[in-house]
């Protein structure tokens, strides 16, 4: 037991002499000067707007349409679901917020800028995300360095504490988990790192600490789908008193599992007040669970249930065709999140009705984007939107190839 | 000429001796030479890995999973296997964020505490008193617990804010002394305790006697189902204030955040030479086993490898430890069939009959 244990101290002992003698990080290494002006100017002229997406959709797309942002209730969470405002705090985070501690932009140029992007987990998304980053660094010359957590808290807050270490010019993250968020952003504030949230939403006091945050308005365009989803459920059911509908839901916590629950929600609660909402889950992005769960609403409901709102367009909305196919119910209007190349297929064949153009590629690509504009000292608003679209049968084959 | 086949004879015997003494060495050791290994290496080799941010990094990183090792490696050694570990970190960290909010932690952390010790209890009496297979009872425990957390947060993470909060989460998360933030200084202690706890107690010792023959230690007049009860117990309480610990720090706690810690655990007090079918294994392999696994985690990053890779290596190591396991213990089983008292015994005896 005494040679364990003296085995274990000379171990610490060693960790410590280590961390001692080499104290300090490697700093991140900036031009100056002359250099840093002509970097800058040779930065400028770099024309990202010519660059392309897999699906042959210009890569950077911004949003003109800016929402009107309604005063906030003195308490958003006393007010129920189906109220919109009671998303407030969700759904306009970063557009009026407080920055705290914020560098300031060198105003350098991009070109040669170390990036390091964090993003939430491994999945087919994931790799378009990253390719539509990449294209945007390769155009600047810059450094990117894409980590994945693969879906695990612990092993991101790792991530950022490694990124922090390794000093890099510019941090972008999507965060795990909306609430979490607020002591990352902290962190990587503190650590004086300039750092961009992009893609999922954290929380409105997490934003403060982020230059800005860019990514999907999935709130406004979850609202844009319900919509869309409650006309076809009327067409489809012509004076019919109640639209019972269910909602596959997306992995708590991440804003997509309110957005894309709540929103359109509240939203059906104006738009259409026969909608009922029968039931909610949260099956994961399995398939082959999506089906057994639709299989028992199917048994549930019967003929109550008219429509299906998935947050998924491609694992959930094949397991929810397949349960619907097998019960023979192709009465039910089915509509989900995303476009990627399984719900593409699926709305040109008719059994999905619309799905949302979420490009993977732009939402990456607009993250580097924004960091460059940063380094070239341009202004950045709070938020930076993707343009919202519904993709029905209509317009599907505009956006083939799919980009994942 | 036949004294120098007897002194070469005797040499032989002596090499074997010292061949054998240095095998049985490496294996007793063969996770503080893995651990040295592994920090050589990445020090030598892994981009700024040898500094002290990513060193106090890996610290923290490492606390949660070796405060749950603690108690995990206990039920081990009895035997037992607990796989309801992650999901009580998380309810334990749920429960003492959700009433953090109406208590403060004075009062939330210690009921969370108690009901990670709860959750131990049940497991405990239900595999040593109603005599239900440790791997099904915890299968259950875990399901059970994340509806239950489930039902709790309405399918929400739980997160605090405010300047009171920050300064604890802060306070958790700075070092203190060099490269040890309380966090990790707290972790130490765990550490030190339970490894004095295991190791120079006769309630320890029992552990490796339940864990090494129930029966024989029943004869020998232990109290085997409270030994059990006890190993439950500390597994859950352990998982508890790791949860805690950590949704402490972060000031959040999500609905996953200990789901990957189980697989991470059992890896590493395998690895750590802990047997799975008891009897065998050490509270500070098991810690050394989670530092190792996490500075070759650490490293992979580093050199800018993805996950895939994270997972592919310890999925390999642990693969290789197993693969040993069943080695030596096959080679253990073929010594002692072949020794040739027993067979000269065993001759006998049939002789006899």
């Amino acid at each position: 037991m005494k040679k364990q244990v003296k085995v274990v101290l000379l171990a610490m002992v060693l960790l410590c002499l280590g961390g001692l003698l080499f104290a300090q990080g490697e700093k991140a290494v900036g031009v100056t000067g002359a250099g840093a002006a002509a970097n800058l100017e040779a930065s400028l002229k770099v024309d990202t707007s010519v660059l392309k997406a897999a699906d042959g959709q210009p890569l950077l797309r911004l949003s003109s349409e800016l929402p009107k942002i309604p005063t906030r209730p003195a308490n958003p969470e006393a007010l129920p679901d189906t109220d919109p405002l009671r998303w407030f705090d969700m759904e306009y985070a970063g557009w009026d917020t407080k920055k705290t501690n914020i560098p300031a932009s060198p105003k350098d140029g991009a070109i040669g800028k170390r990036v390091v992007m964090i993003v939430h987990g491994d999945h087919p998304w994931t790799t378009a995300c990253s390719n539509g980053a990449k294209k945007v660094a390769d155009a600047y010359g810059m450094d990117l360095k894409i980590l994945s957590p693969n879906w695990d808290l612990a092993v991101q807050n790792q991530m950022i504490d490694q990124s922090i270490n390794e000093r890099p010019d510019m941090i972008l993250i999507i965060p795990l988990d909306a609430t979490t968020a607020i002591q990352q952003a902290r962190r990587i504030n503190q650590s004086g790192i300039p750092f961009i949230f992009f893609n999922t939403l954290p929380t409105a006091e997490a934003m403060n600490y982020a230059i800005t945050w860019t990514g999907p308005d999935d709130f406004g365009q979850m609202r844009k789908l319900a919509k869309v989803f409650a006309d076809e459920m009327r067409r489809r059911n012509p004076g019919a008193k109640e639209l019972g509908i269910a909602y596959v839901q997306h992995a708590p916590g991440g804003s997509p599992y309110f957005a894309r629950s709540y929103g359109p929600l509240s939203e059906l609660a104006g738009y259409a007040p026969e909608v009922v909402t029968l039931d909610m889950q949260a099956p994961g992005f399995e398939a082959d669970r999506t089906m057994q769960l639709v299989s028992d609403w199917l048994t549930r409901f019967g003929p109550r249930l008219k429509g299906i709102f998935a947050a998924d367009d491609s694992a959930q909305a094949l397991g929810i065709i397949e349960a619907l196919k097998k019960a023979g119910r192709d009465d039910i209007v089915v509509v989900a999140a995303g476009n990627s190349k399984i719900g593409m297929d699926m709305v040109t064949d008719g059994s999905l009705f619309a799905i949302t153009y979420q490009t993977a590629e732009g939402d990456g690509a607009l993250a580097v984007q924004t960091a460059a504009d940063w380094f070239n000292g341009k202004e950045l608003p709070n938020r930076r939107d993707i343009p919202q679209h519904i993709i029905t049968k209509a317009d599907v084959a505009d956006f083939y190839p799919p980009q994942w | 000429m036949q004294r120098l086949y007897g002194v070469w004879g005797g040499m032989m015997r002596k090499n074997k001796l010292d061949k054998s003494k240095l095998l049985a060495l490496g294996d007793r050791f063969r996770i503080y030479i893995l651990f040295g290994v592994i920090f050589i290496f990445m020090s030598l080799f892994a981009p700024r890995f040898f500094n002290s941010y990513n060193l106090t990094t890996i610290l923290r990183t490492v606390s949660m999973n070796a405060t749950i090792a603690l108690g995990f490696t206990i039920v081990m050694i009895c035997g037992e296997m607990d796989l309801s570990i992650g999901r009580t970190a998380t309810f334990a960290a749920v429960i003492a964020l959700t009433l953090q909010k109406k208590f403060g932690y004075g009062i939330s952390v210690p009921i969370a505490v108690l009901a990670g010790a709860g959750v131990g209890l049940l497991n405990g009496i239900l595999v040593a008193k109603i005599k239900i297979n440790s791997f099904i009872v915890t299968i259950g425990t875990m399901t059970i617990l994340q509806g239950a957390t489930y039902t709790i947060t309405g399918g929400n993470s739980v997160s605090l804010s405010g300047d009171k909060v920050f300064a604890i989460s802060d306070f958790l998360a700075k070092p203190l002394l060099p490269m040890l933030p309380p966090r990790v200084l707290l972790t130490i202690l765990f550490v030190v305790v339970f490894h004095l706890f295991v190791s120079n107690s006769q309630w320890g010792r029992n552990f490796y006697m339940v864990g090494g023959n129930r029966t024989t230690a029943w004869l020998a007049g232990i109290n085997t189902d409270r030994i059990t009860i006890t190993a439950f117990i500390l597994s859950s309480t352990m998982a508890a204030v790791a949860g805690i610990l950590f949704a402490m720090e972060s000031s959040a706690a999500t609905l996953n955040m200990g789901d990957n810690s189980l697989m991470y655990v059992v890896s590493a007090t395998i690895i750590g030479g802990t047997a799975m079918s008891g009897g065998k294994g050490g509270i500070l392999r098991s810690v050394v086993a989670v530092l190792s696994l996490e500075m070759l985690y650490t490293g992979t990053i580093l050199f800018g490898f993805g996950n895939e890779v994270k997972i592919f290596i310890s999925g390999l190591i642990l693969a290789l430890v197993v693969l040993y396991e069943a080695y030596a213990s096959y080679k253990h089983e073929k010594t002692i069939g072949q020794r040739a008292v027993l067979l000269e015994e065993l001759a006998q005896a049939k002789e006899k009959i």
